[in-house]
C-alpha cells in the first residue's frame, strides 16, 4: 500500500499551468517572466482531449460507500444529495408498501434476526465479495444513479465527467461491476477515481494527515504523507458493529428481563430506529471511565420505546448510550494481546498506524490527524480516541515492543545506567531515547524532546524564514470537510487524477486493460505531450 | 403484495442481458461467480426470442427441450423467479412499460435514456431555464419553501396578522400548515414576502459565524459557488483580495474566534489552493511549462537553464549566487483564514452537554431523513433551514440502443401532453387477472364461492382467469407457458388450460357491432357461465380483441406450516403462532406468484425499409414479428395452515 494513491503533489503541479490561468496575474510573488498562456485552448486540447477541453460542463461527485451515497456537482461545498441504500430502494416499481405501512426499518419485528442478516438489506455490498451477488449490486448502483440523476442532480446522466470517490481499498469484482455498470449504461466520457482518505486530507487542507475513517463495515487509519498514502491499518470495529450492538441493547431494553438465551444474540428492534438512535443519541465519554463515572448523575432520557417506536417513549439513562460506543469501538477491559488484528481497538489502530510510519512522516501525521466517516459524528468519540492515543505513547513509547522480557530488559538497563551514572553522567540522553520507552520524563515523543541543534536544518530555516514551520510532534486534530468536498475542491481546481479510466479503453478490456506498472504514468503526466498517456491507463492505487 | 391483489408485473427482457463487462470476457469462466451473472458470450441482442414452442404447453419436463439446447442457451432457459432479489429490478406494471418501434422491444427504464427537455418548480409550476438551475442550487428560487421538520410546503405569512393589522405589514414569517413550525423558531424575520430565497440566504450568510467578509460567490448557502456564466477571473479576483485581508488578519486571529460554516470554509481552502497553485508553479525552472511550445517563456526557461546548468553546478561548489532560487513548494493551510480549522476541545463536551439536557431530548435533535437535505453539521432541530422545493424535470427517453425517441412531453409545466410517447401498452396485451368465481354447480362443492385472495387454503385448486387484451390492429397468437411449479420454496402447481390461443384485433368497435350481430360478446360470455366448468384446451371467453384463459392453480403449503409435507390434512395442526411467525419472516413467502412466459407473434405491416425484405417471404406485405417476454401474475397471499 505505500506507492499507491494519485500522486496529487505531481499532478497537481502538472495541471497547475492548465488549470489557473488568471491568478496568478492577481499576485505575483517575484518577478519572474510571464506565464504561458496555457489557456490557449487548441493547445491544451491536444495534450488532453479529455478533461480539459471537453469537460466544459462541471464533473459530477459521487462518493460511495456501502451505506450512503453523495452526489453533487463540483466546485459547490456540499454533495447536492445523500442517499442511504435500504431495503426500500429495492422495492419493485410500483410497490408502495413502504408509504403504506410506513417503513419496515421503523417498527419491531415480528421476530428476532441475527445481528448479520439484520443489517444485510441495508447494504450496497460487502468487501467480502463472496457475499455479493454482483449483479445485484449492478441493479441497486443503476437504480440508485438513475433516480439521484433524476431526483437530484437534474442534469442529462452520462453528458459530463464522472468523479467517484472510492476507499482506495475496493474489491476487484466490485470496482469492475461498478465501472461496467456506469460504463455501459450510460455514456460517461470518463470516470476518475479519487481516493477517500486522501480527499479528507485535501479537504482539511492539509498535504500529510492521518485519516481515521470510522465508516459502515470497517475503521481505516490512512497515514497520507505529502498526497500519498504511506499505510493503512484498518480494523472491523466500525459503525455496522456499533448498529448491531445499539440493537442488542435497544432489544434489551425492550424487552425487560424476559430475554431467553435462544434470542440472546439476536435483534428484534427495527433497523431504521436503531439508526436514529444511534445518530441522535449515541456518544461516548471522553474520559475513560474510571475519572467521570461518579461525579456526574445520570440523566434519564426519553426515547421512543423499541416495542412501539411510533407511540410510546421509554426512559433511558443517558449514559447507558455511551455503553455501545464504548464497548464497539474501545474494547475497553480487553488486553491488547486479546484482540485479533483485525478488531484492534480505535485507538490502537491509530497508535500503530502511527508507530508504523518513519519518524519524520509520524510526527507530521499526528498532529494532523483528520476524522471522518460516520461514526466521526458521534460527539466525545474524537477526543476519547486522542486521549487514549496519547496515553498509549506516553506508556510505551514508539516502541513495539512488549512484554516482561522487555520488562526485565529495562530493569536491567537501568542498573546499569544507575552503575553508569555513577560513574559518569554523560551517555544518559541517548540511551534514555532508545532504550527506555516506558520512563515517564522522556518518552520518543519528539514534542517534549530538547531538540537536538541540527546545523543543517538550522541552515534551513534560516533560508526559508517567511515559510512558517510546520507544526508537528503533538497530537492535534484537524477538522475535514470530508471526502466528497475534497474531491470537489480538487475537480475545481482542474486537478486530474491519477486514475481516469476513458470509456473506450475500459470497454476494450475492463479493468484488466489497465497497466499494472504503477510508476508509468507519473512521467506521462509531467510531459503531458508523450501519447502514453493516451494509450494506456492506469489503476495505481485500486490495482 | 405491492399492489392489492390480483395484479400483474411484466419482466422487462433487459433483464436477461447481463451488464457486458469486458473483463469478465477475458477471464471467460475461470472465475466462479456465484451470482447469476451469465458470461455474455451470447449476442446480448437476443433474448430469449424463441423459446421452443413445444415447451410452451403444460408438459410437465421442461427440462428434456432445454438439454437439446447449446449449453449456452441453457441459462436462458431458466424460469424466471419473481423471488430472486434481483427481479425486484426488471419488474414493471405494465402500463410503466415503453416500446420501441425500431428495435420491436419492450423497453423499461433500465434501458432508455433520458434527456431533460425542462425544468420547473412543481410547487409554483414555474420553469427555471436551464442556466439558472444550477446557479439557484436545482432548488425553486422564488418563495417556495418546504418545512424542514415534515416536508410540508411553507406559507409566507405575517406575525402582525394576529393583532390586526394590515396583511402589508412585516415582518414576515414562513410557517408550516401542518406541524406550525415557523422560521421565528429559528429566529428568522423576512423584511418584504417576496423574493424569500434571496432574504435567507443573505441571512444565512451573515449568521454564518464567519470571520471573514464573504464574497457573494465565496458562500451561497443552496447555491453553487460558480455561476455558469461567470468567468475564473471574476472568482479569483476577491479571493485575491481575500487572501491580502487574510493576511494582515492572521498573525492577530483570534483563536476564540467560532469556526467557519461549511461554505466559508469551503471557499477558504480553495482560494488558499488556488493560490498556492499559483505561486509554486511560479517558478521559472518548471518544466512542466514547456509543454506548450516553444514559443512559451517556459520553454526558453527550460532550455537557458539547460544550457546554465554548468553554472549551477559551479554555483554550488564556489559561487556564492545560486542561480535559482528552490521552486517554492505547496504548502499545506496554516490559518484559519486559509481554511484550517484545528478542532476545539470543548466542542463535543458542550455538545453532549446539549445532547443531556432536558430541552434537548429527543424531539430536539434532527432525524436522518431532516438532515439529509441539511448542511452537514446540522444536529439539532434548531440547525434545520427551511428548504427551496427542490425543482423537477420533464424529460425525453430514448431507446438506449438505437436512439429512438420514445417519449417526448410538451417543454410547458402546465401541459401534461406528450408529443411523442410509445408505451407498450399499445403493442403487447394488457394481461388482467381475476379469479374465477364459480356457480353452484361447481364440481368443486368445496371451493368458497368468492375466494378471498388474502387467504387462498393452501392445497385447494382454484381457477383464475387471465385476460389477454390486445391494443394492435392486427391479430396476434399468443402462447403462454408456466413452470409447472413455481419457485420457491412454496411450491404452487400451476397449469395453463389452454396455452395456444389467438387474440383478435383491436378494429374498430363498430365492425364488430356490424359483423357479428350473430355471435357477439354478451352471448359468449352468457355460455361460459353456462359451460361453468373449465376444460383443458378450450379457451374460456372471447371477445373482439381479448381473450381468456382459465389457468388451475393449487397453492402449496407454506414452509413450516401443519400441512407440510402431508397430504394436505389439516388434523396435525401444530402451534399456531409458530406457522405464523415463520411465514412472516420471511416476507412475502406467502405470496402466490406465478411467472408466465409469453410468446407473442403476429404478421404486422411491413415497414418501409423492411418492405423488400419483406416481399419475399410474406406475399402480401406483411412481416412476422415476435416478442417474448415473462409476466408475473400476482394471485394471493397464501393462508399458513387450512
Amino acid at each position: 500500500m505505500a506507492s499507491d494513491t494519485p500522486s496529487m503533489g505531481a499532478s497537481k503541479r502538472a495541471s497547475a499551468t492548465s488549470g489557473l490561468r488568471n491568478s496568478q496575474t492577481a499576485r505575483p510573488v517575484s518577478p519572474h517572466t510571464p506565464q504561458p498562456r496555457s489557456g490557449n485552448p487548441s493547445f491544451a486540447s491536444s495534450t488532453s482531449p479529455s478533461s480539459s477541453f471537453r469537460s466544459e460542463d462541471d464533473a459530477i461527485i459521487f462518493e460511495i460507500g456501502a451505506r450512503w451515497l453523495r452526489a453533487g456537482f463540483e466546485g459547490n461545498s456540499t454533495p447536492t444529495c445523500v442517499v442511504g441504500f435500504g431495503p426500500e430502494d429495492s422495492r419493485r416499481v410500483g410497490d408502495y408498501r413502504g408509504w403504506i405501512q410506513g417503513s419496515i426499518g421503523a417498527a419491531r419485528l415480528p421476530q428476532p434476526v441475527d445481528v448479520e442478516e439484520w443489517t444485510r438489506a441495508y447494504e450496497l455490498w460487502r468487501a467480502d465479495s463472496r457475499e455479493v451477488d454482483l449483479g445485484l449490486v449492478e441493479d441497486k448502483i443503476e437504480r440508485a444513479f438513475r433516480e439521484t440523476y433524476n431526483q437530484f442532480l437534474l442534469t442529462d446522466a452520462g453528458t459530463s465527467r464522472l468523479v467517484l470517490v472510492l476507499p482506495s481499498l475496493m474489491p476487484h469484482p466490485l470496482l469492475s461491476s461498478l465501472l461496467s455498470t456506469l460504463f455501459s449504461r450510460w455514456r460517461f466520457p470518463s470516470v476518475t477515481l479519487l481516493s477517500s482518505a486522501t480527499m479528507s486530507a485535501t479537504a482539511a487542507g492539509l498535504r500529510s494527515a492521518l485519516v481515521v475513517d470510522i465508516g459502515w463495515a470497517e475503521t481505516t487509519v490512512t497515514a497520507i504523507y505529502e498526497y500519498r498514502e504511506m499505510t493503512t491499518k484498518r480494523s472491523t470495529r466500525s459503525m455496522k458493529h456499533l448498529m448491531q450492538e445499539m440493537g442488542l441493547l435497544l432489544t434489551g431494553l425492550g424487552s425487560e428481563g424476559k430475554q431467553d438465551t435462544e434470542t440472546a444474540d439476536k435483534i428484534s428492534v427495527g433497523f431504521t430506529y436503531c439508526e436514529e438512535v444511534v445518530s441522535r443519541f449515541a456518544w461516548c465519554k471522553p474520559q475513560t471511565e474510571d475519572d467521570t463515572s461518579s461525579d456526574e448523575p445520570d440523566r434519564e432520557l426519553s426515547i421512543p420505546s423499541p416495542t412501539n417506536p411510533e407511540e410510546e417513549y421509554m426512559d433511558v439513562p443517558f449514559s447507558r448510550l455511551a455503553k455501545p460506543v464504548e464497548k464497539v469501538l474501545f474494547a475497553p477491559g480487553v488486553p491488547e494481546h486479546e484482540l485479533d488484528d483485525e478488531e484492534k481497538s480505535l485507538p490502537l489502530l491509530v497508535y500503530n498506524a502511527l508507530l508504523s510510519l518513519y519518524p519524520d512522516a509520524r510526527g507530521t501525521c499526528m498532529s494532523r490527524i483528520v476524522f471522518v466517516g460516520g461514526g466521526s459524528r458521534i460527539p466525545g468519540l474524537r477526543q476519547r480516541v486522542l486521549k487514549e492515543v496519547s496515553l498509549l505513547v506516553d506508556r510505551h513509547g514508539w516502541s513495539p515492543i512488549r512484554g516482561k522480557a522487555l520488562e526485565r530488559q529495562r530493569q536491567r538497563l537501568e542498573q546499569l545506567r544507575l552503575s553508569a551514572r555513577k560513574a559518569s553522567l554523560e551517555p544518559e540522553t541517548p540511551k534514555n531515547n532508545e532504550e527506555a520507552p516506558s520512563t515517564d520524563d522522556a518518552p520518543a515523543d519528539p514534542s517534549k524532546e530538547v531538540p537536538e541543534i541540527d546545523f543543517v536544518e538550522q541552515k534551513l530555516r534560516r533560508q526559508n524564514k517567511d515559510i512558517p514551520v510546520p507544526i508537528q510532534g503533538v497530537l492535534r486534530e484537524v477538522e475535514s470537510l470530508g471526502p466528497w468536498a475534497g474531491a470537489s475542491l480538487a475537480t475545481s481546481l482542474k486537478i486530474r487524477g491519477m486514475v481516469e479510466i476513458e470509456r473506450e479503453k475500459f470497454l476494450q478490456h475492463g479493468l484488466a486493460g489497465a497497466t499494472r506498472d504503477i510508476d508509468h504514468p507519473i512521467p506521462d503526466r509531467r510531459s503531458g505531450l508523450k501519447s502514453g498517456d493516451r494509450s494506456s491507463w492506469t489503476l495505481a492505487g485500486w490495482a | 403484495m405491492s399492489r392489492p391483489f390480483p395484479y400483474t408485473y411484466i419482466s422487462c427482457p433487459c433483464a436477461d442481458m447481463p451488464v457486458p463487462d469486458p473483463a469478465r470476457k477475458r477471464k471467460s469462466r475461470e472465475s466462479p461467480q456465484k451470482s447469476p451473472q451469465k458470461p455474455p458470450q451470447k449476442p446480448p441482442q437476443k433474448p430469449p426470442q424463441k423459446p421452443p414452442a413445444e415447451q410452451a404447453s403444460t408438459d410437465q419436463d421442461k427440462k428434456s427441450p432445454a438439454k437439446e439446447e447449446q449449453h449456452e442457451e441453457d441459462d436462458e432457459e431458466q424460469t424466471f423467479d419473481p423471488r430472486s432479489p434481483r427481479s425486484n429490478f426488471s419488474l414493471y406494471p405494465p402500463e410503466q412499460l415503453l416500446y420501441c418501434e425500431e428495435c420491436h422491444q419492450i423497453k423499461c427504464p433500465r434501458c432508455i435514456t433520458e434527456e431533460i427537455v425542462s425544468w420547473y418548480c412543481p410547487s409554483c409550476l414555474f420553469e427555471t431555464p436551464s442556466s439558472m438551475v444550477r446557479s439557484d442550487g436545482n432548488r425553486c428560487g422564488r418563495n417556495c419553501f418546504n418545512c424542514p421538520v415534515c416536508t410540508a410546503p411553507l406559507a409566507v405569512s405575517t406575525i402582525e396578522n394576529a393583532t390586526g393589522n394590515g396583511p402589508q405589514q412585516g415582518p414576515w414569517v414562513l410557517s408550516c400548515g401542518y406541524c406550525l413550525w415557523t422560521t421565528l423558531d429559528i429566529g428568522i424575520k423576512f423584511d418584504k414576502p417576496t423574493n424569500i430565497r434571496s432574504q435567507l440566504q443573505k441571512m444565512t450568510d451573515s449568521t454564518a459565524p464567519a470571520a471573514l467578509d464573504r464574497s457573494r460567490q465565496g458562500s451561497r448557502a443552496f447555491g453553487d459557488l460558480k455561476h455558469p456564466l461567470s468567468s475564473y477571473a471574476s472568482i479569483d479576483e476577491p479571493s485575491n483580495a481575500r487572501e491580502h485581508d487574510g493576511e494582515q488578519a492572521a498573525p492577530k486571529e483570534d483563536p476564540a474566534a467560532p469556526p467557519m460554516g461549511t461554505d466559508a470554509r469551503f471557499a477558504a481552502l480553495k482560494s488558499f489552493y488556488r493560490t498556492q497553485i499559483a505561486e509554486t508553479s511560479n517558478s521559472p525552472n518548471d518544466h512542466l511549462s514547456s509543454e506548450f511550445g516553444f514559443s512559451s517563456p517556459g520553454a526558453l526557461n527550460r532550455l537557458m537553464s539547460l544550457y546554465t546548468s554548468s553554472s549551477r553546478l559551479s554555483g554550488l561548489y564556489g559561487g556564492k549566487q545560486k542561480p535559482k532560487s528552490k521552486p517554492p513548494v505547496m504548502r499545506e493551510a496554516l490559518t484559519a483564514s486559509e481554511g484550517l480549522q484545528v478542532a476545539q476541545e470543548n466542542n463535543e463536551m458542550d455538545m453532549i452537554a446539549r445532547l443531556q439536557s432536558p430541552e434537548c431530548g429527543w424531539d430536539g435533535m434532527a432525524s436522518i431523513d431532516q438532515r439529509a437535505t441539511q448542511s452537514p453539521e446540522a444536529r439539532f432541530v434548531d440547525d434545520l433551514l427551511p428548504l427551496p422545493v427542490l425543482l423537477r424535470t420533464k424529460r425525453a427517453k430514448r431507446c438506449k440502443s438505437c436512439k429512438h425517441i420514445l417519449v417526448k412531453p410538451e417543454t410547458k409545466p402546465q401541459s401534461t401532453r406528450f408529443r411523442i410517447r410509445l408505451i407498450a401498452l399499445s403493442y403487447i396485451p394488457l394481461p388482467t387477472l381475476r379469479p374465477l368465481a364459480l356457480s353452484s354447480s361447481s364440481s368443486l362443492p368445496a371451493m368458497a364461492p368468492t375466494t378471498d385472495l388474502n387467504s387462498l387454503p393452501p392445497l385447494r385448486p382454484i381457477h383464475v382467469l387471465l385476460t389477454l387484451k390486445n391494443h394492435m390492429f392486427d391479430p396476434v397468437r399468443i402462447t403462454l407457458a408456466t413452470p409447472p411449479v413455481t419457485p420457491g420454496h412454496v411450491t404452487t402447481k400451476v397449469t395453463v388450460l389452454s396455452p395456444q390461443f389467438e387474440i383478435g384485433a383491436n378494429s374498430d368497435v363498430w365492425d364488430e357491432a356490424l359483423q357479428g350481430a350473430s355471435a357477439p360478446l354478451t352471448s359468449d360470455s352468457r355460455s361460459a357461465v353456462l359451460r361453468g366448468v373449465p376444460e383443458a384446451g378450450k379457451v374460456w371467453d372471447k371477445g373482439r380483441n381479448w381473450t381468456t384463459v382459465v389457468l388451475e392453480v393449487v397453492p402449496g403449503t407454506l414452509p413450516g406450516s401443519s400441512a407440510e409435507g402431508g397430504d394436505g390434512n389439516p388434523n396435525t395442526e401444530t402451534n399456531d403462532e409458530d406457522v405464523v411467525a415463520v411465514a412472516a419472516s420471511k416476507q412475502d413467502e406467502d405470496v402466490l406468484e406465478i411467472p408466465v412466459f409469453v410468446h407473442m407473434d403476429w404478421d404486422a405491416d411491413a415497414q418501409l425499409d423492411h418492405q423488400n425484405v419483406g416481399k419475399g417471404s410474406k406475399p402480401d406485405d406483411k412481416v412476422t414479428r415476435e416478442l417474448a417476454y415473462w409476466m408475473v401474475l400476482g394471485v394471493g397471499r397464501i393462508q399458513p395452515s387450512l
